[in-house]
This record gives C-alpha cells, sequence and structure tokens, in this order.
C-alpha cells in the first residue's frame, strides 16, 4: 500500500503503467481522459505546497526604502488555476483497443510511456474472449451492423465448430512462419520452428497462434484466441468466417481481451476504481510484475515465451 | 504544476485599459518622465553613474499587456478583494471580453453595491462561486436588480421562493423583466400550467426558466412523442424532475429505451421514479445485468422478491451488493470483469 502525504509527493511516485479494464463502447481515448481528469482532481484535493512569497521593496528612492514581505497573490490556485492540470501529464496506451472491444488495457503514465512503448515493440500475446451468434450476417461483421443473411444453424455441433477451429488455426501457422522474416527454406528456420512457436518481427499482419472454442450454446457461442498484431475487425472476420465455413451465418456480439502478456484480469482496475490511491497500488503490482519477467519488455529469443 | 497555465484561449490577448486605481496607470506618463531624466543627463555626461536626489519610486518598469489576470493581481486592490471573496479568477479569465470589464471597474465605487445587494440572497460561503458563475453581476446596476425583484414581487412570488430563485441560478438577474415573462409565460401555455405550478416550477429548477428554449423544445419532442408519455405525464414529469429537460436528449433516450424495451419497466414505474432517468445509463445496465445473471431482475412491485427502481441507481456498489443482490461485493467486481 502507497500513502499519500502531499500532492507534490504523489505526482513524483505517478510514474509508471498501470492496467485498467476498458468497458465496451467506451474509447480508449475516453479512459485516458477519465483517468487524467480523476488523478488531477485527486492531486488538487490533497494538501497543497505552501503559497509563495514576494519581496517588495517600497518607499521614495532618495530616502532608506522598506523591504517587505507579501503573500503572492500570482500564486493562489483561485488566480493561476488548479495546481494540476490534464497537461501535465503525459499518458499512452501499450496496444489499442477497439471501440467496442473490452477488458485489458495498459497505459503508461508520465516516465510510464517508455514502458509501453518497449510492450507495443515486445509484441506480447494476447487472450480473447470473442463472443458470435450464429444464424445472421451483418455487413460489418459485428452486432451493430446491418443484417445481410440469415439461416439456420440446427446443424452446427460442437465437433463440427472444433474441426474447424482447428483447421483455421493450422492455417495460421503458415503466416507466422512468413512473419518470422527468415527464408522458409532455410536450417535456422528449422531449428526455430523445432523449439516452438515464433514471434512475428513486425506487426503487418495479425498472427492466431491457438483458437479454441470454449463455450457452445447454440445460437451463441465463445471462442478464446491467442494471437499477436490483431485488431479488433481482424477477429470480427475471423466469426464470419468461421459461418462461413460451418455452412450457416454468424456475427460477432463481443470481444474482451483477458490477457495481455503476463498481465490478466485479477489486476485489471474496474471503472470505479480509477482513482489516485487505486492507480498508485495497481502500478505498484505492475512494478513488480514488471521486475519478476523482464522478458516483457526486452525479450531475448524469437521464440513465444508468454 | 505551472504558475501560470495558459490556454489556448488566452492566445486573444487582453486589451487591458489601464485601471485607476492601480499604479499601471501611471506607467506611460513615468515613461516618458524618465526617458527625459535621462535625456538631461546625457547632455552632462557621466549618465547612469551619477547618483539622482529625486525621488524616483513613480519610475515603474513598461508594463505590456498579459496573457492572464495573475500579472495583474499582487497591484490590483479589486482583484485582491474578489480572490478575499473567494471568487475564482482563474474560471473568469477564460472568457477574455468580461476580464476587460472588469479590470477597467473599482472594487469600492462599481461591485462593492452589486455584492450587498447579492449577499442579501446569497450565503457568504457561496458568494465567491457565485459571482465566479456569473461575474457580469457586477457590471449591472442596482435599480436593474431591483426591478426584476419587483417583477416576481408582483407575479406573487412569496420572499423565500424569491430568495431561492435568485440563490440558485446565478443568471437570472441577468435577465430582463421582458424575456423572463416570456419565458413564464412560454411554460406556462407549453404545458399547461396554472400560476402556482408555474411557481413551483420556477422555484425548484430556477435554472429551468433561463435555459436555451431550444432545449426545452427538443426534450419536450423526445419526452412526449419518442418516449410516448402523455400530457398529463409530462407535467407531472417536468413538475417533479425539471432536470430531465436539461440533460442531452441523446443520453435520455438511450437511458429509457434500456429501462423500457430491455428491462421491460413500465412507463408508470419510470413515472413514479423518474431519477432513474438521470443517472448515467451504465450504471443501470450494469446492475440489471449482474441482477439477471443471478435470477434476481424483478422489478413488478406486485410480485414477490421485488426489486426496486431506485436500488438500480442509488448509493454505492457495495450496499446494492448486500441489500439486493444478497452476495459479496467482490463477487459484482468479478462480473464487471467479464463484460
Amino acid at each position: 500500500m502507497v500513502q499519500i502525504k502531499d500532492a507534490a509527493l504523489a505526482y513524483k511516485i505517478l510514474n509508471g503503467l498501470i492496467c485498467v479494464y476498458k468497458p465496451a463502447c467506451v474509447s480508449v481515448r475516453q479512459v485516458q481522459h477519465k483517468i487524467l481528469t480523476n488523478l488531477c482532481r485527486d492531486l488538487n484535493d490533497l494538501p497543497d505546497r505552501p503559497q509563495e512569497k514576494r519581496v517588495e521593496i517600497v518607499g521614495a528612492t532618495n530616502a532608506p526604502m522598506k523591504v517587505k514581505l507579501l503573500p503572492n497573490f500570482a500564486d493562489d490556485p483561485l488566480v493561476c488555476g488548479p495546481r494540476y492540470i490534464q497537461k501535465d501529464f503525459r499518458c499512452s496506451w501499450a496496444t489499442h483497443l477497439g471501440l467496442f472491444s473490452s477488458g485489458i488495457l495498459l497505459l503508461g503514465i508520465n516516465d510510464g510511456t517508455k514502458l509501453t512503448y518497449l510492450l507495443n515493440t515486445a509484441r506480447l500475446t494476447r487472450a480473447f474472449k470473442v463472443h458470435g451468434q450464429l444464424g445472421k450476417a451483418t455487413d460489418t461483421y459485428f452486432w451493430n451492423g446491418r443484417t445481410m443473411e440469415r439461416s439456420t444453424y440446427g446443424h452446427v455441433s460442437r465437433e463440427k465448430i472444433d474441426r474447424i477451429v482447428a483447421n483455421m488455426q493450422a492455417a495460421h501457422q503458415k503466416t507466422m512462419y512468413e512473419l518470422s522474416g527468415l527464408h522458409i527454406d532455410s536450417q535456422t528456420t528449422y531449428e526455430m520452428a523445432s523449439q516452438g512457436l515464433i514471434r512475428p518481427a513486425n506487426n503487418k499482419l495479425p498472427v492466431v497462434y491457438g483458437i479454441k472454442c470454449i463455450h457452445f450454446a447454440p445460437p451463441n457461442f465463445t471462442l478464446e484466441v491467442q494471437s499477436v498484431n490483431e485488431y479488433d475487425k481482424y477477429l470480427w472476420t475471423l466469426i464470419h468466417d468461421l459461418g462461413v465455413q460451418l455452412k450457416s451465418t454468424a456475427h460477432c456480439t463481443g470481444v474482451q481481451c483477458i490477457r495481455h502478456g503476463k498481465f490478466d484480469i485479477p489486476l485489471a482496475l474496474l471503472r470505479k476504481h480509477w482513482t489516485l490511491e487505486h492507480i498508485l497500488n495497481n502500478m505498484d503490482e505492475c512494478r513488480q510484475l514488471l521486475e519478476e519477467n523482464e522478458n516483457l519488455l526486452k525479450p531475448k529469443s524469437a521464440t513465444l515465451s508468454v | 504544476m505551472f504558475n501560470i497555465k495558459m490556454d489556448l484561449c488566452h492566445l486573444i490577448r487582453f486589451t487591458i485599459a489601464y485601471n485607476a486605481n492601480i499604479k499601471i496607470s501611471r506607467n506611460f506618463s513615468s515613461v516618458v518622465l524618465s526617458n527625459s531624466l535621462v535625456g538631461v543627463k546625457y547632455d552632462q555626461k557621466n549618465t547612469v553613474l551619477e547618483s539622482v536626489s529625486e525621488d524616483l519610486s513613480e519610475v515603474t518598469p513598461y508594463f505590456p499587456e498579459s496573457f492572464n489576470i495573475a500579472a495583474y493581481v499582487n497591484k490590483s486592490e479589486t482583484l485582491q478583494n474578489l480572490i478575499k471573496l473567494n471568487v475564482n479568477l482563474s474560471k473568469i479569465e477564460k472568457k477574455p471580453h468580461i476580464v476587460n470589464k472588469l479590470l477597467k471597474m473599482d472594487f469600492e465605487k462599481d461591485m462593492k453595491n452589486n455584492i450587498f445587494f447579492i449577499k442579501d440572497f446569497v450565503d457568504s460561503e457561496n458568494i465567491g462561486n457565485y459571482i465566479t458563475k456569473n461575474p457580469l453581476i457586477l457590471c449591472e446596476t442596482i435599480e436593474n436588480f431591483q426591478v426584476r425583484i419587483n417583477y416576481l414581487q408582483s407575479k406573487k412570488f412569496s420572499n423565500l421562493q424569491i430568495h431561492e430563485i435568485i440563490a440558485r441560478n446565478p443568471f437570472w438577474l441577468m435577465f430582463s423583466t421582458e424575456r423572463i415573462d416570456k419565458r413564464l409565460g412560454y411554460f406556462q401555455n407549453k404545458f399547461s400550467l396554472n400560476g402556482n405550478e408555474v411557481r413551483l416550477l420556477a422555484t425548484k429548477q430556477p435554472k429551468i426558466i433561463t435555459y436555451s428554449i431550444q432545449h426545452i423544445n427538443t426534450n419536450s419532442f423526445v419526452v412526449k412523442e419518442e418516449m410516448g408519455f402523455n400530457d398529463e405525464e409530462v407535467k407531472a414529469l417536468l413538475l417533479n424532475k425539471p432536470k430531465i429537460w436539461m440533460t442531452s436528449q441523446k443520453s435520455l433516450l438511450e437511458r429509457f429505451n434500456y429501462l423500457h424495451n430491455v428491462i421491460k419497466i413500465p412507463h408508470s414505474s419510470i413515472l413514479h421514479y423518474p431519477n432513474v432517468l438521470l443517472c448515467r445509463n451504465f450504471k443501470v445496465k450494469q446492475r440489471h445485468m449482474f441482477l439477471q445473471t443471478l435470477g434476481r431482475a424483478q422489478y413488478n412491485a406486485n410480485k414477490e422478491n421485488y426489486i426496486p427502481l431506485k436500488a438500480l441507481i442509488e448509493n454505492t456498489d457495495s450496499e446494492f451488493c448486500k441489500n439486493y443482490a444478497k452476495c459479496n461485493v467482490d463477487d459484482f467486481n468479478l462480473f464487471l470483469k467479464t463484460l
């Protein structure tokens, strides 16, 4: 637990990474704005530094002059505005999460922005729960789109979904080798592939490492997807393709990020907990996690470890 | 962090008319004076090094135009007095045209009477806040205020009601009697209120009278046509929760949609507890979904295990869990992380 005495001290230790739970239908920028306004509000409520004094020399110049120490009105928060405003903070996210996705979002505050850059370039795997519904296809592949097609789904069974999902996972192995940046026929690629999965060298194409159907109650089903470089629309198309391959139709009803590297759901801060105290505690936990797992920030090998 | 915060709007420079009661006003003359002094000395050579016997305390450096009010505050009695009243100058400063007017005024001469007048209506702690919200009230004349108060008295508002109105709406006194009259008439016609009801509305939510009429019109449309309340229900709603007419119509409709079409709460229940329309949608949504997963989402008062509508919006989450969901707040938090 962090003890907060005054605002200046609290501002000094506000350097690092926090892990928040982004609700659906709230954009990342709104989350960022909300957290910064809350931080400013809480910091301005804390005990402030004493008001500055002002030296004034008064009197006639041809006689001995008086030196006075007066309160400096220009330093009053009523005049110069609140002590902490949003512009005093730097804030950035590690990887973007679309407007309709919910789940884990890593935000760097002040010096933590360097960490988010490293996390972004380290390309950690993210695990998603992608909720889908059979029987309807929409033009955006998401629930908010226009309905393009309707179909029956009585013939879809758990086994069929499992088979096709395994197929899709295998098909993605090829992109993994392509994005490793190595020649597919070389000895190095062989040696690397024999060690396990390979991380992508750039962020151009989404790489899916694992898909699994974890819940099936027609017409609703849920997939768990482990991937790198993905974005929300890509996951929607995944559901749409699955629907087509099942000889039916499907659209996505929700995307939830449940893991980002080693950052998981119990660590994430809910919307009602976005206050200074909770944020400082969360920052501490994230710092410990990063210290324990150094390869989160600077992975040494090309194989997939987390 | 920084002593002087500059906002974009400060780029519009204050063109400050030099204030009569502060030293700055003498700057121009003294600059000229000092130049002539130096000029004389220059002729005699050994200019600056020679000591001067006259009193030069009148000579001050040239004071350029400033981006913000903090530059003037140490020299100006008027501004210092305003700070002592707890007026937030940093907020006023965002509107440069108001600052221009304020800097030209003198506390004793121009502001004092107005502040005394307001003090009769607002208690002393809130007076700073009052002036921060409407600094232009210091520029108005007392006679105008008196006329506007007299108008309210002529319309049979009781003294207590008048105090309430003036204290809760800093902008009321800025409106001429014709405008106020037109607006009161508008509400009377639009919602077919009688005299007592108009007075009740104006006292209950004075801000709605001076609110944008266009906004009131759109919200009336939303409540009547889109939500489907009938005329009498609209009237009851207006007198019960006037604030509904001052919220954005988009979020209002979103909240109603969720309550009426998703949770299936009838109009009569919403009418009975209209506060649900003023609570942000995500709060209602997550509590309702939680109750639904527990199998407790039962809002019909005639059946058992009834959950009142106020449970969806009032109190903290832990109290909600204890009283209505009958579980630990940790379960609720865990549930929120699955949404």
